[in-house]
C-alpha cells in the first residue's frame, strides 16, 4: 500500500514540477495530500539548491556591484500578493508587517495557507487594536509556516463606527475562537462567522472592553459595578 | 446450625413452631447486624489506613486510643458513623418516597441474609443449608432491585443512568460467578457450605492443603474468574464507573444522604465480606486450617476462616487503591467475551478431569 | 456515525467539577451514550489581564503574568521578560538566563507532574496523584527557599531575577533530580504500562497533525501527533540552544499516532528531558551579577514585538505594542491552553460520554491562561 502511495506521490510530484497543480489539488484524502505537498517543496528546493549552485557565480559579479538589500519575507509576500491580487494592500511600505485593505482577505488568507512558497498553514494568534478614541480599530495577524519556519504578521484597519473583516475562521480552524474574541473586546464582527458570540464576557454584557474609550456599565444583572477610578489610584 | 440448635433450646418448643422458629431467627439476627456494624466500621478504618500506606498520605490521626495524640486514628470511623447518624435526612420534594425510603433496605437485606449461610467454623453457621452455596448467590442478586428502586425514585437522570450501568454490571458479572461455582460443585458433590468445608479438608501428596485451588487447573482459573467477578458485583474499582464517575456525581445514591447512605455504604462492605467468604469456603478451604493436622479445633476454624475472608478484603482495598477505572463497555465486554467463554471451558474441563483423574 | 439519529438530548458537564481543571462548562449533545457535538464554554475566569497591563508599568505586569497560567508560572514569567528584553534589545547577564532555564525548567516537571496525575485521577486511579503531587511538593519547597513563594513567584523581571540562589540552592536541587529520576520510572510501573490505564487511553482522542496545526495546538499536544516542534529547538531563546536534549514525539505506541496515551507518554519523557537539561544548566552556571543595570522605568522604544517561549502546554506568546511611555499600549497573551481546549469539539466526536474527560484530561488545560 505504501509502496503504491509513494510511487503515486513521486507521479503528482512530477506533474507539479512541470506547472500543473491540479493532479495535487484533486487528491481527495487529505493527508495524502498533504504527503504530496511536502514532497513537491522539497522537490523544488532540491532543484533550486541545484540551480543556485550554477547561477550563484554570476550573481556574485552583480551583487558586487549593486549590492541590493536582501528582500525580507515580508516584502517578498507583499511583492507576491501585489501580482496576485492587485490593489488589495493598503501600502507598499512593509515595516515587518504588511498592511492590507480588508477587501480579499479571505482569498488572500487561502492563498497564503497553500502556496508552496509561503505555505502559512498555523495561525498564531490575532490581536485587536485601538489606535485611541476616535481612531480607527485595526485587526493584526501573526501567520507562521510549520514547514518552512518563518512567519509574518498582517494588519487590517477598519472603521471604528462599522468595524467589518472578513473571516478567516474556514481557513485556519482557530480563526473561531480568536476572533470571537476579537469580537468579545472590541466589537470587530467577522463577516462569515458561523457563531458570532462572545467568549470570554457574559452573552448580555454591553460595551467592548479592551477599546480604549469603555465605560463599564453601571450595573449588572441587579449587581452595581464599581466605579473604577481613573488613573489607577 | 445455630438457628437449629436455638429452636431445639428454646422453652415453647414444638407447641408454636412459628413463634420459635421467628424469635430463633431475630435472637440469631442481632449478632450477624453487630458483627457486620462492627466490621463495617473495621474495614472502612482499614481501608482508609491501608490505602495512606500505599498512597503516601498520612490517612486519619489523631484521635487516638489516648485522644489526640498518638498515629493511629482509631476513633476516626466512630467520628464517621456518628457524623452519618446525625445528618439531616433530605428527601428531594419530587422523588418517590415509599421507593426512595425502602431502597437503602432492599439493597441491605440482599448482603445481609447472605450471611446467614456463611460457615465461621465446623459449628458456627447460623443456617446449614443443604442449599448454602445456591443459597448465598441466589439471595445476593436481591440488592440489585434496591439499586433500581434508589435510580429510579431519586427522579433524578443521572441516578437513573447510574442506576442502570451498575445493575446491567452486577448482572451480567452474576454469570461468571455462578458458573465458576458450578465448576467447583463438580468435584464437591454437594451444594452445603459445611459440605464444601468438609470436602477440603486433608492434603494432596501430603504438603499442599487440599484446597479446591490447588485441586486442578481449571479451578485455579474458577478462583480468579470468581473473585474478579465477585469485586464488580460490589462495585469496586476497578469496576466502580457508576459510583465514581457517572456524570460526576455518585451513580444511584445521589440524592442519599446521612443514615440512608450509611446504608448503601454498609451494604457495600457487607458484600464485600460475602463475596470474599464464599471465594474462601469454595477455594480456598473455608475454615480448615493450611498446616492440616495442627490448629484444627472449631476455635481455630472461626480464626482461619476470618483470617482468609479479611485478607481477600484486603485485596479489594488493593486493587482499588492500584488500578484505574475500566469504561463501562469495556467492562462489560471483558465480562461477556473473556469470563463467560472461560467459566463455560472450566466447567467442560473440571468434568474432563474428574473423568480421567477419578 | 450512525444515519438514524434518535433526539440528541443535551447535557451539561457544570462549571464546577471534580477536576483540577478549573472553571469550565461543557455542552455536551449525545446520542444515547456517543457524543456528538461538545461545545467549551469558558469566560467564567476572565479577570481581564490585559486591560490591566495597559493600566500598570512593565515591571507591574509580572505578578499579573504569573496569575494566568498559575501552574506553571515561571515559564509565563520568562516569556514575558524574554519578550521586553527583546523589544528593548539588553542583553542579560549570563548567570541570569542560567538560573532562568534551571527554574523553568524545574517548573516544567512540576507542571507536568501536576498535568499526569490529576489525568490519572480523571481515570480512576488515586495512587498515581499522590506519589506525583508528593514530588511535585519538593519542588515546590525548592521555589519557596528560593523566591519564598509556592506557586506564583514574580521571580524572574525585566532584565534579570528578583532574588539570587540562596546558598546551598545548587546541591539542593542536585539531591531533588537524583531522588526524582527513579521516580519516573516507578510511575510507567505503576500508570503508563497498566493494560487498564491503555485502555482508557490508546485510541482515544485521536488529533491528525494537520488537525492540530490548523487548530493552532502546539506543546505536548502537538509533540503526541507526531509533529516534531519544540521552540526550545525551532527558534530557541535564552541559552536553550546550548543545551544537549531531545524532543519526545508521539509514535502510536499503544494506539493511533496522535490518542491520548501518546500525549501523556509525551509529558512523561519531557520530565526526564528537563532533568537532563536542569542538570546541564546547574554544571555551566558561572557567577555574577543577577540584575542588568535598567533605568528605573522602564521605556521600551516604539515598536511592536511577536515573541514565542515554551512553556509546558505549548507555544505561549506575547504580543506587546510599545508607545514609548513606561506603560505598555497593548499587550496581548497568546495562550496555548486557549488553543488545546478549542480543538476539544473535534476529537471527541464519536467517543463516549466517559471519554470526553479522560480527552479533556489529555489535552492538559489550565483556565486561569484561557480566560486570561
Amino acid at each position: 500500500m505504501s509502496e503504491d502511495q509513494d510511487k503515486f506521490i513521486a507521479d503528482v510530484v512530477e506533474k507539479a514540477l512541470q506547472g500543473d497543480m491540479d493532479a495535487i489539488n484533486n487528491i481527495e484524502d487529505r493527508v495524502t495530500r498533504s504527503k504530496a505537498k511536502a514532497a513537491l517543496v522539497k522537490a523544488k528546493r532540491e532543484a533550486k539548491a541545484a540551480a543556485t549552485e550554477d547561477t550563484s557565480k554570476s550573481e556574485e559579479s552583480k551583487t558586487e556591484e549593486s549590492a541590493p538589500v536582501e528582500k525580507s519575507l515580508s516584502e517578498k509576500v507583499a511583492a507576491c500578493l501585489n501580482e496576485k491580487f492587485p490593489n488589495s494592500l493598503e501600502s507598499e511600505d512593509v515595516n515587518g508587517h504588511i498592511q492590507m485593505k480588508d477587501k480579499n482577505w479571505f482569498e488572500i488568507a487561502q492563498y497564503l495557507r497553500d502556496n508552496l512558497d509561503f505555505l502559512f498553514d498555523s495561525l498564531q494568534c490575532v490581536t485587536g487594536y485601538d489606535f485611541g478614541e476616535n481612531e480607527d480599530l485595526e485587526v493584526r495577524y501573526n501567520l507562521h509556516s510549520m514547514t518552512h519556519n518563518h512567519a509574518i504578521e498582517i494588519r487590517i484597519k477598519t472603521d471604528r463606527n462599522n468595524p467589518k473583516v472578513p473571516s478567516v475562521e474556514q481557513v485556519w480552524r482557530i480563526g473561531d475562537w480568536f476572533e470571537r474574541e476579537t469580537y468579545d473586546m472590541y466589537g470587530i464582527e467577522f463577516e462569515g462567522h458561523s457563531n458570532m458570540t462572545r467568549i470570554l464576557c457574559p452573552e448580555d454584557w454591553a460595551g467592548w472592553p479592551l477599546r480604549k474609550d469603555y465605560e463599564t456599565q453601571e450595573s449588572y444583572h441587579g449587581i452595581v459595578v464599581q466605579k473604577v477610578k481613573d488613573g489607577w489610584e | 446450625m445455630t438457628v437449629d440448635q436455638l429452636i431445639n433450646w428454646l422453652p415453647f418448643g414444638t407447641d408454636w413452631p412459628v413463634i420459635t422458629f421467628l424469635t430463633a431467627v431475630i435472637i440469631c439476627a442481632l449478632p450477624v447486624f453487630l458483627f457486620i456494624a462492627v466490621y463495617a466500621l473495621v474495614a472502612i478504618y482499614g481501608e482508609v489506613k491501608i490505602s495512606s500506606f500505599m498512597a503516601d498520605k498520612v490517612g486519619p490521626m489523631g484521635q487516638g486510643v489516648g485522644l489526640h495524640a498518638g498515629k493511629w486514628g482509631l476513633l476516626q470511623p466512630v467520628a464517621d458513623a456518628l457524623k452519618l447518624i446525625l445528618k439531616e435526612d433530605i428527601i428531594p420534594s419530587a422523588a418517590d418516597k415509599k421507593l426512595f425510603v425502602m431502597a437503602p433496605f432492599v439493597v441491605f437485606i440482599g448482603a445481609f441474609i447472605s450471611f446467614a449461610a456463611l460457615p465461621f467454623s465446623q459449628n458456627t453457621i447460623i443456617a446449614d443449608m443443604n442449599i448454602g452455596i445456591f443459597y448465598i448467590l441466589a439471595v445476593g442478586s436481591l440488592s440489585v432491585i434496591g439499586i433500581i428502586l434508589a435510580g429510579w425514585s431519586s427522579n433524578n437522570k443521572w441516578s437513573l443512568y447510574g442506576g442502570m450501568r451498575s445493575v446491567a454490571q452486577i448482572v451480567s458479572y452474576e454469570i461468571p460467578a455462578g458458573l465458576s461455582i458450578i465448576s467447583i460443585i463438580m468435584l464437591t458433590g454437594t451444594l452445603s457450605m459445611q459440605g464444601i468445608n468438609e470436602f477440603q479438608q486433608g492434603t494432596i501428596w501430603g504438603i499442599l492443603p487440599n484446597w479446591i485451588i490447588f485441586n486442578n487447573p481449571f479451578s485455579f482459573i474458577a478462583f480468579f474468574i470468581f473473585f474478579i467477578s465477585g469485586v464488580a458485583e460490589c462495585n469496586r474499582t476497578p469496576f466502580d464507573i457508576p459510583e465514581a464517575e457517572s456524570e460526576l456525581v455518585a451513580g444511584a445514591f445521589t440524592e442519599y444522604s446521612g443514615m440512608r447512605y450509611a446504608f448503601f455504604f454498609l451494604s457495600e462492605y457487607a458484600e464485600m465480606f460475602v463475596v470474599s467468604g464464599v471465594s474462601v469456603t469454595a477455594f480456598l478451604g473455608g475454615w480448615n486450617s493450611p498446616i492440616s493436622g495442627f490448629f484444627n479445633s472449631p476455635g481455630w476454624g472461626v480464626f482461619w476462616f476470618m483470617g482468609k475472608t479479611l485478607s481477600l478484603v484486603f485485596v479489594m482495598i488493593w486493587f482499588r487503591w492500584t488500578f484505574p477505572r475500566l469504561r463501562v463497555d469495556q467492562l462489560m465486554s471483558i465480562c461477556w467475551k473473556v469470563f463467560l467463554p472461560f467459566s463455560l471451558l472450566n466447567i467442560f474441563g473440571v468434568g474432563i478431569w474428574i473423568l480421567i483423574a477419578g | 456515525m450512525g444515519v438514524v439519529h434518535g433526539d440528541l438530548m443535551t447535557l451539561n458537564i457544570g462549571p464546577q467539577h471534580p477536576s483540577t481543571h478549573g472553571v469550565l462548562r461543557l455542552k455536551v449533545k449525545t446520542d444515547g451514550e456517543i457524543i456528538s457535538e461538545v461545545e467549551p464554554i469558558i469566560g467564567y475566569l476572565h479577570r481581564c489581564f490585559e486591560k490591566h497591563c495597559e493600566n500598570v508599568s512593565y515591571e507591574q505586569v509580572i505578578p499579573y503574568t504569573d496569575r494566568c497560567d498559575y501552574i506553571a508560572a515561571m515559564n509565563n514569567n520568562f516569556g514575558y521578560a524574554v519578550t521586553v528584553e527583546e523589544l528593548m534589545e539588553i542583553k542579560v547577564p549570563e548567570r541570569v538566563e542560567y538560573i532562568r532555564v534551571i527554574v523553568a525548567e524545574l517548573n516544567r516537571i512540576a507542571s507536568h507532574l501536576l498535568a499526569l496525575g490529576a489525568y490519572g485521577l480523571d481515570v480512576g486511579a488515586f495512587t498515581p496523584f499522590l506519589y506525583m503531587f508528593r514530588d511535585r511538593e519538593r519542588i515546590l519547597d525548592l521555589f519557596e527557599t528560593l523566591c519564598g513563594a509556592r506557586l506564583l513567584y514574580n521571580y524572574i523581571w525585566v532584565g534579570g531575577v528578583s532574588h539570587d540562589l540562596p546558598p546551598g540552592f545548587i546541591d539542593a536541587v542536585y539531591s531533588f533530580l537524583d531522588y526524582f529520576e527513579p521516580k519516573i520510572e516507578e510511575y510507567n510501573e505503576l500508570l503508563t504500562y497498566n493494560k487498564i490505564f491503555i485502555e482508557r487511553t490508546g485510541d482515544v482522542g485521536v488529533m491528525p497533525p494537520e488537525v492540530a496545526v490548523s487548530y493552532g495546538v502546539t506543546g505536548p499536544n502537538l509533540r503526541g501527533s507526531g509533529v516534531k516542534w519544540d521552540i526550545r529547538k525551532d527558534e530557541p531563546y535564552s541559552i536553550y540552544d546550548k543545551f544537549d536534549f531531545n524532543i519526545p514525539v508521539g509514535a502510536g505506541k499503544m494506539g493511533t499516532v496522535g490518542d491520548c496515551w501518546d500525549r501523556y507518554f509525551v509529558r512523561m519523557v519531557e520530565m526526564k528531558e528537563s532533568v537532563k537539561i536542569t542538570r546541564q544548566a546547574l554544571k555551566g552556571i558561572p557567577a555574577g551579577d543577577v540584575h542588568q543595570t535598567l533605568p528605573k522605568k522602564i521605556r521600551p522604544p516604539q515598536g511592536s514585538i511577536y515573541k514565542r517561549t515554551e512553556s509546558p502546554r505549548g507555544d505561549l506568546a506575547y504580543y506587546i505594542v510599545s508607545d514609548g511611555s513606561p506603560i505598555p499600549y497593548r499587550l496581548k497573551m497568546r495562550s496555548p491552553a486557549f488553543t488545546a481546549l478549542s480543538v476539544l469539539g473535534e476529537i471527541s466526536q464519536g467517543w463516549m460520554m466517559s471519554d470526553v474527560l479522560v480527552i479533556l484530561g489529555s489535552l492538559d488545560i489550565v483556565l486561569g491562561e484561557i480566560d486570561r
